[in-house]
């Protein structure tokens, strides 16, 4: 039990220093347009015409609710 | 025991300072915005299907649309971008104009647009933003105000965001908030205006037009006493590097509405009430009532994974639910492929389901006993499938010039949208990015 929870407790603590650290140098791909982590601005009113016509917003950069007289 | 557990706290302490130490060495200070950017966005919307809701769930949904919208961002200093955001959107819509299908042009119709003035309409926005970053460029915030109007609606909006990032800008967390304080002119359908503090079944539509099946049209209507609509919005997103080639987020949404959140021209049609035409048009028994509260959840998930300098995968699912019983589910899939330094083709797929709300009845299924009910058919459950493909034109350099202004990108998407039930639209999506020389 007591080895248990060293260990437990090891991996707790190390684990806070096992976050991923990718090097700024290392970012080329990760800074590349197409891995942004949002739609693209031209896809704007597409999102727009999903939360007229659909029930389901959120979640994605778009509009949330208020702004025009849909759902 | 007690002193392995000191041992492990000063351990934890140990990490965390380094991690805190890390985020806090002083590096070259790039500034957010290096100079002017200029965005032009357009696109063109058309839409069909037999389900109105003007006509209470029966009726052409033929509509078209086109927007334009022009994104400033200029940067003040080092720190601090400002961005002013306006757009226009003009639609025609043959199911609107069915609020008045009884223009004496021709048999008012369900499947056939009117001549009304509530055909067209052009829905105008602006808004400007300020956001500024710390000299570590790990935090940021920003604030925002909008406005928006078209002809039965006018929407004030304010908002805010806080972003910080850690681990070496690693991980990202984002808080937002937003509040639209809108208000709705109402327009009712006109076979209900004369039964509110008018003549009734005496008024002159009546007198003019035969009314058949039931010819004692005596429908349901009391205007609505609050025309106002508030929306509140908090969002959290965490986004995380995972790989030098994969990053991911999550969001949550949380939404709460109150005020009138039905359409005042809705109409609905009771199957415990006999029906009543003019012409070929179903007279309304009573206009669409919802509660005048939601509360909406969404979340959602993003993973991106650079394979190759060739292809990337772009991928996003979501999660949503509200206390009107609607759950829904998204996913979708972009695969933007390199086909060389300045062309990329952006081939999409998307699927969408989503549950019915518990007011929702199909057109003449609604009972006059329910406290609330709607025949709008984007409350219904369905599920639709959307394909998509684009080209990016992209030219680091910006050789080409307007003026002062480089050309960076252009873009061009067209998706296709189809529900399992008759609905289904097309759009066509264009984005131009210019830069302003040094």
């Amino acid at each position: 039990m007591k080895k248990n929870n060293i260990l437990i407790a090891s991996v707790l603590a190390f684990s806070l220093n096992s976050c991923v650290v990718v090097k700024e140098y290392e970012k080329v791909n990760i800074n590349d347009p197409d891995m942004v982590l949002s739609e693209k601005k031209c896809d704007r009113n597409l999102i727009t015409a999903h939360s007229y016509r659909e029930a389901a917003v959120g979640a994605n950069g778009g509009k949330t609710g208020g702004g025009c007289g849909c759902n | 025991m007690k002193q392995i557990l000191t041992y492990v706290f000063t351990l934890v302490c140990i990490s965390v300072n380094a991690q805190i130490q890390k985020d806090t060495i002083q590096t070259y200070k790039k500034r957010v915005l290096e100079t002017v950017e200029v965005d032009f966005l357009s696109s063109y919307y058309t839409q069909e299907g037999d389900n109105a809701s003007v006509s209470g769930g029966i009726g052409t949904e033929a509509l078209t649309d086109a927007t334009g919208t022009i994104i400033v961002a200029i940067p003040l200093n080092d720190d601090d971008i400002l961005t002013i955001d306006a757009g226009v959107s003009a639609y025609s819509s043959a199911s609107s104009s069915n609020v008045g299908p009884f223009d004496g042009q021709q048999a008012a119709d369900p499947f056939v647009a009117s001549s009304g003035a509530s055909s067209s309409d052009v829905w105008s926005s602006v808004s400007v933003g300020f956001a500024h970053s710390s000299d570590d460029r790990n935090k940021l915030w920003s604030v925002n105000t909008s406005f928006a109007s078209e002809y039965d609606y006018f929407s004030v909006g304010f908002g805010g965001s806080y972003t910080r990032l850690f681990n070496e800008k690693n991980t990202e967390l984002s808080l937002n908030v937003s509040v639209f304080l809108d208000t709705w002119t109402a327009i009712y359908p006109t076979e209900l205006r004369p039964f509110y503090g008018g003549n009734g079944i005496n008024n002159t539509l009546f007198v003019n037009n035969a009314v058949t099946g039931n010819a004692n049209y005596n429908p349901q209507f009391t205007p609505f006493n609050n025309v106002q609509r508030n929306s509140y919005a908090f969002g959290i997103n965490l986004s995380q590097i995972l790989h030098k080639n994969i990053q991911g987020s999550l969001s949550l949404d949380l939404v709460r509405q109150d005020g009138l959140l039905s359409t005042p021209f809705q109409r609905v049609y009771f199957k415990d009430i006999a029906d009543s035409f003019i012409e070929n048009f179903h007279l309304a028994d009573a206009i669409e009532q919802l509660p005048n509260e939601r509360f909406k959840v969404a979340i959602g998930g993003r993973l991106n994974w650079y394979i190759n300098q060739n292809i990337t995968v772009r991928t996003f699912y979501r999660y949503y639910f509200d206390d009107w019983g609607i759950n829904s589910n998204t996913v979708s899939i972009e695969l933007p492929l390199k086909l060389s330094d300045k062309f990329t083709f952006y081939p999409s797929f998307r699927f969408y389901n989503q549950s019915s709300a518990d007011y929702f009845s199909p057109y003449n299924e609604a009972l006059s006993t329910d406290d609330y009910y709607t025949s709008d058919y984007d409350l219904s459950n369905y599920s639709a499938n959307q394909i998509g493909f684009g080209c990016s034109y992209t030219d680091i350099f910006t050789k080409a010039h307007l003026w002062k202004f480089g050309l960076k990108a252009i873009d061009l998407k067209f998706y296709k949208y189809d529900r399992n039930t008759t609905f289904g639209f097309n759009i066509i999506t264009a984005g131009v990015k210019f830069v302003m020389d040094n």
